[in-house]
């Protein structure tokens, strides 16, 4: 699992690296199958499995699709890429991004330099556990094994699965979900209006 | 350079935690290296195409910090919280990844708009309301 999680770790990050330094947006796009194969790989490591296949399908099918067609419907000249921007302003920018990056590095691996409270709560198995008030302090924590994981349904499914997030989903998220679909609806219409002809 | 320092850390942080590569904290790490990549992305690149999908990659790195968590807390789904505490996590990743799907579209949609009407796509050139 550790071997795993390293290779699409880093699949991931030199995929994404590859996708923000290219200057012709098609192999962009190629990078990205790459970096979306590596997450696919790290859901289902985190035992969401669910996310996976939605991630797999709805960006690696639909969302590469759109960019490609994209590409293709624009069909860019080599002339019309030009050069990006000039060196100090790519200089601070990447001291910016890494800055970013050095403090949710140092944020994660130290924690947050606050006093937390805590509160005993009850965990599944009955036992009483003092767990911190702020999620930001147990960051060290070791994933529990997936054998392990406590489902709402209390069923012998595993955690994650189809059968999992559609309990609390249509029990405690159904107006957010209707508000999605209310979402996707307006954004196929704009995005019908916005490239008809004649606007 | 500064990707090669983070990197660094990031193996750094995965050598030194004893019982394991595959924690809670290498993946908020991790998640964050990819933010920061598409946070690059979205401000020092001048291609909107590449801009739109940086964008992509950031909101990615966010899910994967949403199954992370997920994941990490799925055990404490006790009786005086949210009993579907783990899947909660799961749940808002969907609606980040319909979120994301519907703004590929308009996005893409306004750049065919741009570029039929100004046969550009570098961001430069977007200065209507500057001049």
């Amino acid at each position: 699992m550790d071997f795993v999680f390293v290779v699409a770790a880093t699949v991931c990050i030199l995929s994404g690296l590859l996708i923000v330094s290219q200057k012709n947006p098609v192999y962009s796009v190629v990078y990205m199958l790459p970096f979306f194969l590596g997450m696919t790989t790290l859901f289902v490591l985190l035992s969401a499995t669910f996310l996976a296949a939605i991630q797999m399908i709805v960006y690696g099918g639909a969302i590469l699709v759109v960019f490609l067609f994209v590409i293709m419907l624009i069909n860019l000249k080599p002339d019309e890429l030009r050069d990006d921007s000039k060196l100090v302003p790519r200089l601070f920018t990447t001291i910016g991004a890494g800055l970013l990056c050095g403090i949710i590095a140092k944020f994660v691996r130290n924690g947050v330099p606050f006093e937390m409270s805590t509160s005993r709560v009850t965990m599944a198995d009955g036992a009483a556990k003092m767990v911190p008030d702020n999620l930001f302090t147990a960051f060290s924590m070791p994933l529990p094994d997936p054998a392990t994981l406590v489902t709402p349904m209390n069923k012998a499914t595993t955690f994650g699965s189809v059968e999992d997030i559609a309990g609390p989903l249509f029990q405690y998220h159904v107006i957010p979900f209707e508000l999605v679909s209310v979402l996707i609806v307006v954004a196929m219409l704009g995005a019908v209006l916005l490239s008809k002809k004649r606007v | 350079m500064d990707f090669i320092v983070a990197m660094q850390e990031f193996i750094l942080a995965a050598n030194t935690d004893a019982p394991g590569v595959f924690n809670l904290r290498n993946c908020l790490i991790l998640g964050g290296i990819l933010f920061s990549i598409g946070a690059w992305g979205v401000i020092a690149r001048r291609n909107i195409l590449i801009v739109l999908i940086s964008l992509e990659l950031m909101l990615n790195a966010v899910n994967l910090v949403l199954a992370s968590f997920a994941r990490a807390h799925a055990n404490l789904a006790h009786q005086n919280l949210n009993p579907s505490a783990g899947q909660t996590g799961q749940i808002f990743a969907l609606f980040i990844i319909a979120v994301a799907a519907a703004e590929a579209a308009v996005g893409l949609a306004i750049v065919i708009t741009y570029f039929r009407n100004r046969e550009t796509v570098d961001t430069r050139d977007m200065n209507l309301m500057k001049q």
